[in-house]
């Protein structure tokens, strides 16, 4: 059982580097998805906004405790480095399909194009 | 207080956000890096702001910003962790079988 953290780990870098990268990441890949939120919230606005927002955001914060949890437990099951590269590769496919997404939202659909 | 409001909205929230792309982002990022309080702070900083943002443009966030294009700069951001990720990896497993 060694939970001890792997000295190398420690280039990771600083709090605020951390906070700001996952801040970005989360924040640039969050904003595209909150449409059927702000429906949600649409929808309740009828009713208490306020109630509904607040459970919202007490719902969206357990989520992102869960997955840094799940981070820290596999952090500790797995040898990091295949972690890291199970990381990467995770990385890369989300990339890809986040990627997919936003540009088929930007270029229109090629039936929608004049083509003769 | 209207407490069941709130529990059916948490509920409803919590099972859509469960295995979503944005919590995969957070268990690799907290699972690779060693401040797992800032990665917390930073996801849940960004995933309430995000949403009050959507509650406050209402339907028509995609008109007041280019959510798409952000998205876009948000998958160019996944692309270049994971590929340091990888490399990192593979840069270690070099480092080992040298040292053996």
């Amino acid at each position: 059982m060694s939970s001890e953290p792997d000295p190398s780990a420690n280039r990771a870098g600083s709090w605020g580097a951390a906070f700001l990268t996952t801040f970005t990441t989360v924040f640039l890949a969050e904003l595209g998805d909150k449409t059927q939120l702000a429906a949600l919230l649409l929808s309740a606005q009828s009713g208490r906004p306020v109630v509904v927002f607040v459970g919202a955001s007490l719902a969206l914060i357990s989520s992102s405790l869960v997955g840094v949890l799940l981070g820290r437990w596999l952090a500790k099951v797995m040898p990091p480095q295949q972690l890291e590269r199970l990381a990467g590769i995770l990385m890369v496919a989300l990339g890809l399909w986040l990627g997919r997404q936003a540009v088929l939202g930007l270029v229109p659909s090629p039936s929608d194009l004049p083509l003769s | 207080m209207p407490f069941a409001l709130l529990a059916s909205t948490f509920a409803t929230v919590f099972l859509a956000e469960l295995g979503d792309k944005t919590q995969l982002a957070i268990v690799t990022i907290s699972g690779t890096s060693t401040r797992p309080g800032a990665v917390f702070a930073g996801s849940s900083a960004a995933l309430v702001l995000a949403s009050l943002l959507g509650a406050a443009a209402g339907g028509s966030l995609s008109a007041v910003i280019p959510t798409n294009a952000l998205q876009l700069a948000a998958s160019v951001g996944f692309l270049v962790i994971g590929a340091r990720l990888i490399q990192r990896s593979s840069s270690t497993e070099a480092e080992e079988s040298s040292a053996d």
